[in-house]
């Protein structure tokens, strides 16, 4: 326990400490509320104000960017350059050293959201939660399923580099089509097909039902569960030290 | 009870034999090296012995443990640095000790460590912007901070220039003076004959030769240990 929360405190440093991470999970989610609200707190297209619907949005946002960019490269660059090796030999349990990872990387999106919520709650009105429970329970999900995915990013490619690569080519396609940046309200009918199919829908709609009061989906809920274990599953199989 | 106790073993990778019946005793509390030619087996002797990788037959005892079945007992007892084995380079030389100490039942105070190797000033100074000195320093450090019984250390002075180099060896007999036994592997036979109390000649997957520096001098006919070496790997020059 002693070792799981030391190596979590000196990760979630490491993470802050480099620009790129810190600027894209806190500054840059931060400057896109910003923009979409700089023409006023409109009601988006069947009811929900602007803001209600924005701050939900952009925490899958930020699960994703920790979850799909930060934690492969993470993982790649420290099999890279050997730190993980060096890890394995002291008595360490794998489960600690990829429990700190994952909570490391999962409180950034912790302090992405929160950054998020507060600025839209100071700043534009946003409304408190219809149900905080669901919403706790949708980023949860969310972070469980699209974690899984990163981990197996990191897990298959070769450095640091081609994990950021692959990331950043996953991510950006799937939060424009998911629904994460642009309302899904706003979206043309095809586009939210094909975004149906990528596994950040579900976060952003689990996120937002809660928020807004639309009741939980099952099949949103579950689909998230079972990404996390099928990603998860292969990617522990295929990992390497 | 020897400290450590490979008998026999066998490592084949892609029908490429790296180990090939590796027999080996080291005693405790003496600096042993292992030399040999690029490919002829160090590694994996290390690699096995700390547990990191399993023989394909033969018999591995670290400790008396059996690195196979007891691999988080013998990690608590021994520590390691591997082969270009690195660290974050935004991590500090105080958080890394701290951090390194909490992975262990029982560690040293890594204070009180980080003091002795003399990092103390280093505390706050990141990983990737330490010279190459200062990086063996924090990974002695590293190695000892689970008050381990027994060092595995993988070509520890590689890129190291000449004083940091001899600094180094200054660590490793102390390191020894604490009762700590030390297994090396080096390519650098002056290292050897300086710091060894024995060393085993590695060839091609097994232990051509071994001995204290002296005697393998005698055994080599040589002026030195690298002629020793050379004429004992059949790598002489005419």
């Amino acid at each position: 326990m002693k070792g799981l929360t030391r190596v979590t405190a000196v990760e979630l440093k490491l993470i802050m400490r480099d620009p790129m991470s810190a600027f894209f999970a806190l500054a840059f989610p931060v400057i896109m509320l910003w923009v979409k609200l700089r023409g006023g707190n409109k009601p988006l297209p069947g009811g929900p104000a602007t803001v209600d619907a924005t701050v939900p949005m952009l925490c899958a946002f930020v699960i994703g960017l920790a979850s799909l960019i930060v934690l492969p490269t993470t993982l790649a660059q420290y099999r890279e350059r050997r730190v993980l090796r060096r890890l394995r030999v002291t008595p360490a349990s794998p489960v600690v050293l990829f429990g700190a990872q994952w909570v490391a990387h999962m409180l950034l999106a912790v302090l992405g959201s929160g950054l998020l919520i507060a600025i839209g709650a100071f700043g534009y009105g946003l409304s408190a939660p219809a149900d905080l429970a669901q919403v706790v329970a949708g980023w949860l999900c969310a972070a469980l399923s699209l974690s899984a995915i990163g981990l197996l990013i990191g897990a298959l490619v070769p450095g640091g580099r081609a994990a950021t690569v692959l990331g950043l080519s996953l991510f950006f396609p799937m939060v424009f089509l998911s629904g994460a940046v642009i309302p899904r309200e706003s979206l043309s009918g095809s586009m939210r097909a094909i975004g149906d199919l990528t596994p950040m829908a579900p976060a952003v709609q689990a996120i937002r039902d809660g928020w807004e009061g639309n009741p939980a989906s099952a099949a949103t809920l579950g689909i998230m569960v079972a990404i996390c274990l099928v990603a998860g599953g292969v990617a522990v199989k295929a990992f390497r030290w | 009870m020897s400290v450590i106790e490979l008998d026999n073993l066998r490592k084949t990778y892609s029908a490429t034999p790296a180990l090939d019946g590796f027999t080996l005793r080291v005693e405790r509390g003496e600096i042993f090296g292992l030399a040999g030619p690029n490919g002829a087996g160090k590694t994996t002797v290390v690699e096995c012995a700390s547990g990191l990788r399993r023989p394909d037959s033969g018999t591995v005892r670290v400790l008396g443990l059996d690195p196979r079945t007891q691999r988080r007992a013998l990690l608590q007892r021994i520590g390691a640095q591997l082969q270009e084995a690195a660290l974050p380079d935004a991590i500090k030389v105080g958080e890394a000790l701290r951090m390194y100490a909490a992975l262990y039942d029982h560690p040293a105070d890594w204070r009180e460590l980080m003091d002795e190797w003399g990092l103390t000033g280093k505390r706050r100074a990141s990983f990737g912007g330490l010279s190459g000195g200062w990086k063996q320093r924090l990974f002695i450090a590293l190695a000892l901070v689970g008050k381990p019984e027994v060092v595995f250390l993988d070509e520890l002075t590689t890129g190291l220039d000449p004083a940091a180099r001899r600094t180094t060896w200054g660590l490793i007999r102390a390191m020894r003076e604490r009762g700590v036994t030390v297994v090396m592997v080096t390519h650098f036979m002056d290292e050897a004959e300086a710091l060894c109390d024995r060393l085993a000649i590695v060839d091609q997957g097994r232990v051509v030769a071994q001995g204290t520096p002296r005697e393998l001098i005698a055994r080599g006919r040589a002026a030195s240990l690298e002629n020793a070496y050379l004429t004992i790997t059949g790598q002489e020059q005419s």
